[in-house]
């Protein structure tokens, strides 16, 4: 098992099972029913019933319906009484209309804070269309949504599955749609008429209404042959909400807007009463409010609105007056959906509402059958008492309709009601049940590998004359170990299906059919791997001196890294995790800058105040040739840029409307400065790809030609995306899809051509060698005397031209890195590639520990190591929020993904917004591991610190997710578990596939080497030999 | 307590118990009349300048009948020598004023609030430091060209004005919150904040100096008397 241990990328594979346990959690996370996206057919209705035949369509039929539905933001349940809507109040006194208390599908997250800039319209309307999602999208389509629905619709809002308006656009209803655009855009395509207002300006709470009664006059006025207008006509009215927003319920402006409400209400009815055919009208509130006015939690002023059913043709509310019963919210898709004549949305769980339901018996019992089969065939389970009930209601209906019983009759009804009752109640709680076994199993497992890690890493951090392994331990038989691996195997497996057992749960992963068994065993698997990874950790960890070299520096970074993590337990921290970046960041910026003062300082004052002190001190002087006295300024500049790239982009929740330097640069009359971020930002990365240029071989020409090639080709790009003006219009025209192929062009070509300068292919073909080749075999001039392998292999400088194309590799991918990221960049975020550089770059510099500590002569490789991973690590989250992202799904830019792409291909869409996102941490990141190969001397401490680094960046990733998962675990039922909560679980996941794809990417570059090097080694022999 | 014999431990000490009643004093009696969250503006200048005349009241005591020599040196102080040293102070406060901007304060505006905590931060780290020592020495000690021992003045002050700069820097951390409340604006946390951390720092004098004289008596007060030592920031 020590092996495990001294394995050299234990810690990717570490990180990789992490993934798999985020993947448990989140499957646990997010509800277990999926919305099948299925459609609903005329002819899925049934004609059967236990084999007595029924003309389904002919029963089914409703009649001649126009349906209005009438939403009215915010209306809470006791503002639909005499008090407030007096004709309301008296339409259900003289039981001319019904009333139910409905029941809103808690959180209905708040709306964000707005008054916001042009540019960020478009992001908060976005937010905002997730927000209004839960309530529209369970009236219309029947079934409560979950998170995932919003998840998977990633992007576009859409509902994609089945819905009221779909089902009557595909009957050919007229429907109609004045109100919110939300609508619009949830329904795209859906609607025969529309009038969209933005609700953007909560300010505004006349407009908004007025915008929609304007057409009520034209609409409500019959046609030629005295029948409605439309069948279906939705009418959304946010004025209400509005003025809750900006003065609370018990505002006086509250009472006017609902006697304006009222009156449309009148108005309406009187147009019924007027028309050929029955005129159902629905009034309801998507949500209540608060007294304070605000909506968003499960309070029952927030929850309970009234849904007032009106209906014209002498119409009797059969409910005792009162209170009324009590509905769900997904009860209008179907009844609506009845009431059309179409058939139930697919995904439909809500039932007919009971005033509405018809006299005839015998159809009452046909619409009570349609509703609790299409509920069964949602994979309710079939040995439930409610699912039997179900059966012997069906079996009862059969005999009715072959006897004319009147008893069957009323039993069916007793028995197809009690069965819809527990149906829905089941259906409900399975969609907002957690898995709670995942959740709790991959919590432990998440620790498990972070503690295994934790071990690992410090393993790693010993000085390398500990990890010397023992007599004894060489001696150890395999046997022992595979049957101590056998043995543990056994007992955790055993272990985890007692735990399956004894809790009893529901859980998918204890249902042991051949793919989750799979799952289980490799959950068995991991438990004993990690055991056994901590076991051998703990033996074999003996020596930590090297962390002693710790100065304060790196206490800082060690406990800020420790402590940003559990600032997640408050919300506001997780909406501003910039903030704490910011501050941490800012933090150390002042620590180095006060100690690089002190050391210039003091240098300063030692030689003017004591000439001979200098003298005294070489390693003082030393230090400071080091980094010469002009690191004082360059540091405030530093600070200076970075207070400039912070303004760049607002990010966050609270501060989002502000505008920042993004929005200014974006304005039309300063496109000027836009170019000039574009063109500076560019150039500057070109600089530094061609600075960079130094660690590959010799071919460096071609190398700068290629990649000042590819730059043109990023510039060109900008030109035909209008980004960046020129004088030569013929650029114009070209195809940027095809720019952006040849730029993919040179970069595979760059890649290819230094492998096979590497292997000595073009010596092969004649083409002499610059001699200053790197990539050249050599003996080395002096051999040490001891040197007892006979091998002929190993005199040769193989380590050392190993390194070199290490060095190299890394370096490509460096630059391609960058070249890549400032393709997708929005144009003022250009300036951030070359500002990552400079920061690692100078960070690294000021962070060495020999400049900072007076104490010379220690070794402080690993302090070293140690605090340029977690800084790097820093660098990439700040420069992550200067970007512009935050933990709200909303921030994501869409627009990345396309460039440069003809067609769409999930895949590639998903890479280049994923790198996009993750620029910054990928820069710096790649930043580290090319530093790493620049300083290092020899390949065994080449290997060695980036055996380090890996371990402790995925520690760190490891460490987050894992007191993430507890933080969310325990915040299950928080008020903004959907939008807080739940994204910033989505952007740690993505984060971690992308931290495991970084460090797959520089094994994949060691495994390179050493395979391009044996391929050289075996063509260079032969030639030499 | 007043069995100290050391002289300059016994100032120490005073010096710190009137800085733990003043600042605290100040900071209820503005709160009292309800415009605790105006701090921030120019209309609280009056607090700046009752900060500023008791500091300097501290500083004439911490140097007062020190000894000859230095009594010698304070009759001497020309004019030139207050002018240089306002320049000095002028100059410190233009530093923290860019430096709290560079470090996230509001860049175009708000700029009175910046000016006010600038101010602030100076009265109450350079100030006493250099009213007790002089600009150059003041300088030398700041970059920690020049040492000093533990438990004197120079100690005190020093470790006052990092406290105070510690502490508005915490202060900063509750701006994110969503909580909403009036004292979440800018500069109040960091104002209030300063203030804190250099109460904090005269009342762990104060108990630092309590605790080494009850060790006479109680010897495992000693144990405490470490960890404050190690408490202390040290260069």
């Amino acid at each position: 098992m020590l092996t495990w241990l001294l394995h050299k990328w234990t810690g990717l594979w570490l990180l990789l099972i992490a993934l798999g346990g985020i993947s448990l959690f989140l499957y646990g996370f997010f509800p277990l029913k999926y919305h099948s996206g299925k459609l609903s057919h005329k002819d899925d209705l049934p004609n059967f019933i236990e084999g007595v035949s029924i003309d389904g369509h002919e029963v089914y039929n409703s009649g001649e319906n126009s349906v209005v539905l009438m939403v009215i933001d915010g209306l809470r349940y006791d503002f639909a009484t005499e008090e407030y809507m007096p004709y309301t109040g008296q339409l259900l006194k003289n039981k001319s209309a019904c009333i139910y208390v409905s029941v809103a599908e808690p959180p209905t997250v708040t709306m964000p804070r707005i008054k916001s800039p042009e540019r960020k319209k478009e992001k908060a309307q976005w937010r905002r269309t997730i927000n209004f999602w839960r309530d529209i999208f369970a009236m219309m389509t029947g079934s409560v949504s979950t998170f995932a629905d919003v998840a998977l619709n990633f992007g576009a809002p859409a509902v994609r599955g089945d819905s009221v308006l779909r089902v009557a656009h595909a009957k050919g209803c007229h429907s109609v749609l004045y109100g919110d655009d939300t609508w619009l855009r949830l329904f795209p395509g859906l609607w025969s008429e529309h009038d969209g207002t933005t609700s953007f300006f909560v300010t505004d709470y006349t407009e908004v209404d007025n915008n929609v009664t304007r057409h009520l006059d034209t609409i409500l006025t019959p046609k030629d042959n005295k029948k409605a207008k439309f069948d279906f006509l939705v009418l959304h009215y946010l004025g209400l909400d509005h003025i809750g927003h900006l003065e609370g319920a018990k505002s006086p402006k509250i009472k006017p807007k609902l006697i304006e409400m009222d009156d449309i209400v009148k108005k309406i009815y009187t147009a019924m009463q007027k028309w050929d055919n029955t005129g159902v009208l629905i009034i309801c509130g998507d949500h209540g409010m608060r007294d304070a006015g605000g909506h968003g939690g499960a309070s029952a002023a927030e929850v309970l609105v009234p849904l007032v059913v009106v209906k014209s043709g002498g119409f009797e509310c059969p409910h005792a007056s009162g209170p009324g019963p009590t509905v769900a919210q997904v009860d209008v898709a179907p009844t609506i959906a009845w009431l059309l004549n179409a058939p139930i949305p697919g995904d439909s769980t809500g039932n007919i509402l009971p005033a509405l339901m018809p006299a005839d018996i015998r159809q009452h019992l046909y619409l009570l059958h349609v509703i609790a089969a299409h509920n069964a065939k949602q994979g309710l389970p079939t040995d439930t008492e409610f699912f039997k009930q179900f059966k012997r209601a069906e079996s009862n209906f059969a005999r009715y309709l072959s006897t004319g019983q009147e008893s069957a009759a009323k039993i069916a009804k007793e028995f197809y009601q009690e069965s819809l009752q527990e149906m829905s109640k089941y259906l409900t709680a399975t969609t907002t049940d957690f898995d709670m076994f995942s959740l709790g199993l991959a919590t432990v497992l998440l620790y498990l590998v972070m503690v295994a890690l934790l071990f690992v890493t410090l393993y790693s951090l010993q000085p390398d004359n500990q990890r010397k392994i023992s007599v004894t331990d060489q001696h150890k038989t395999n046997l022992g170990s595979v049957v101590a691996f056998a043995i543990i195997f056994a007992i955790s497996g055993t272990v985890l299906t007692i735990g399956c057992f004894i809790t009893e749960t529901k859980s998918q992963f204890c249902s042991f059919n051949p793919l989750w068994s799979i799952a289980f065993t490799l959950t068995a698997f991991v438990v004993t791997v990690a055991y056994f990874i901590i076991k051998s950790g703990m033996e074999k960890t003996r020596d930590l001196s090297p962390l002693r070299e710790l100065n304060a520096i790196d206490y800082l970074l060690v406990i800020g890294t420790l402590f940003h993590t559990w600032s997640f337990f408050g919300t506001s921290f997780i909406e501003e995790e910039h903030m704490t970046w910011y501050f941490f960041w800012n933090t150390l910026m002042f620590f180095v800058l006060v100690r690089t003062i002190v050391v210039v300082v003091m240098y300063f004052s030692k030689r003017y105040w004591g000439a001979t002190e200098v003298q005294d001190k070489p390693e003082l002087q030393s230090r400071m040739s080091a980094v010469g006295i002009g690191i004082v300024p360059k540091w405030v500049l530093l600070i200076a840029l970075h207070r400039y790239l912070r303004t760049m982009n607002q990010t966050g929740d609270r501060w989002l409307f502000l505008p920042d330097t993004a929005d200014w640069l974006n304005a039309p009359e300063n496109s000027f400065y836009l170019q000039a971020h574009l063109v500076v930002g560019t150039l500057l990365t070109l600089a530094i790809c061609l600075w960079n240029v130094r660690y590959m071989n010799n071919y460096m020409k071609i190398h700068s030609v290629l990649t000042i090639l590819a730059t043109v080709c990023i510039l060109c790009y900008r030109i035909t995306t209008d980004a960046l003006t020129t004088p030569f219009d013929a650029i114009k025209t070209w195809d940027n899809i095809l720019i952006v192929d040849v730029f993919w062009w040179i970069l595979n070509a760059q890649t290819i051509f230094e492998i096979i300068t590497y292997i000595g292919a073009f010596k092969a073909c004649g083409y002499q060698l610059p001699s200053s080749n790197k990539f050249v075999y050599s003996k080395p001039k002096e051999k040490s005397e001891d040197y007892f392998y006979d091998d002929m292999e190993e005199p040769w400088n193989v380590d050392e031209v190993k390194l070199n194309l290490v060095r190299s590799l890394s370096h490509i991918m460096y630059n391609h890195m960058m070249l890549i990221i400032i393709l997708l960049m929005r144009p003022h975020n250009v300036i951030m590639v070359p500002s990552i550089y400079v920061t690692c770059a100078m960070t690294s510099k000021c962070l060495d520990h020999k400049l900072l500590d007076s104490r010379p002569g220690r070794n402080t490789e690993v302090a070293d190591t140690l605090g340029l991973a977690l800084v790097h690590i820093w660098i990439g989250a700040v420069f992550y929020f200067y970007q512009g992202n935050s933990n709200s799904l909303a921030s994501v830019d869409l627009g990345s993904g396309y460039v440069g792409l003809g067609a769409y291909s999930p895949l590639r869409v998903a890479a280049r917004m994923g790198l996009h996102a993750y620029a910054a941490p990928a820069l710096s990141g790649a930043a580290l591991f090319c530093a790493r190969a620049a300083q290092a001397d020899t390949l065994p401490r080449y290997l060695n610190s980036v055996w380090r680094v890996t371990n402790i960046m995925a520690l760190q990733r490891v460490y987050q997710l894992s007191t993430y998962c507890v933080i969310a675990f325990i915040f299950r039922h928080h008020l903004f578990v959907w939008s807080v909560f739940s994204p910033k679980l989505l952007y740690d996941f993505v984060a971690t596939v992308f931290a495991v794809q970084a460090l797959t990417t520089i094994a994949e570059i060691n495994i390179l080497t050493h395979i391009v090097s044996w391929i050289s080694r075996s063509i260079t022999y032969k030639r030499l030999s | 307590m007043f069995s100290l014999n050391n002289l300059e431990l016994r100032k120490v000490t005073i010096s710190s118990l009137l800085s733990c009643i003043y600042l605290p004093s100040i900071v209820t009696v503005i709160s009292y009349r309800g415009i605790l969250y105006s701090v921030g503006k120019g209309s609280s200048f009056y607090i700046l300048v009752l900060i500023f005349i008791a500091e300097l009241a501290k500083s004439f005591y911490l140097s007062s009948n020190n000894d000859i020599q230095s009594k010698r040196s304070r009759n001497k102080m020309r004019a030139s020598d207050i002018v240089k040293t306002f320049g000095f102070l002028l100059g410190v406060m233009f530093c923290f004023f860019v430096g709290i901007i560079l470090f996230g304060a509001p860049v175009l505006d708000n700029h009175e609030g910046t000016l006010v905590l600038s101010t602030l931060l100076t009265l109450l780290t350079i100030f006493p430091l250099v009213a007790h020592s002089g600009v150059e020495t003041a300088v030398q000690l700041l970059f920690g060209v020049k040492s000093f021992s533990k438990d004197t003045i120079v100690a005190m002050l020093v470790n006052n004005a990092l406290l105070t700069v510690g502490g508005a820097w915490l202060g900063a951390v509750v701006i994110p919150l969503d909580w909403n409340t009036p004292w979440q604006q800018w500069p109040i946390p960091c104002y209030l904040g300063a203030i804190g951390g250099y109460v904090l720092a005269n009342v762990m004098t104060v108990l630092k100096v309590t605790m080494m004289s009850a060790a006479n008596k109680y010897k495992f007060l000693n144990f405490f008397v470490n960890i404050m030592n190690k408490l202390h920031v040290s260069k």
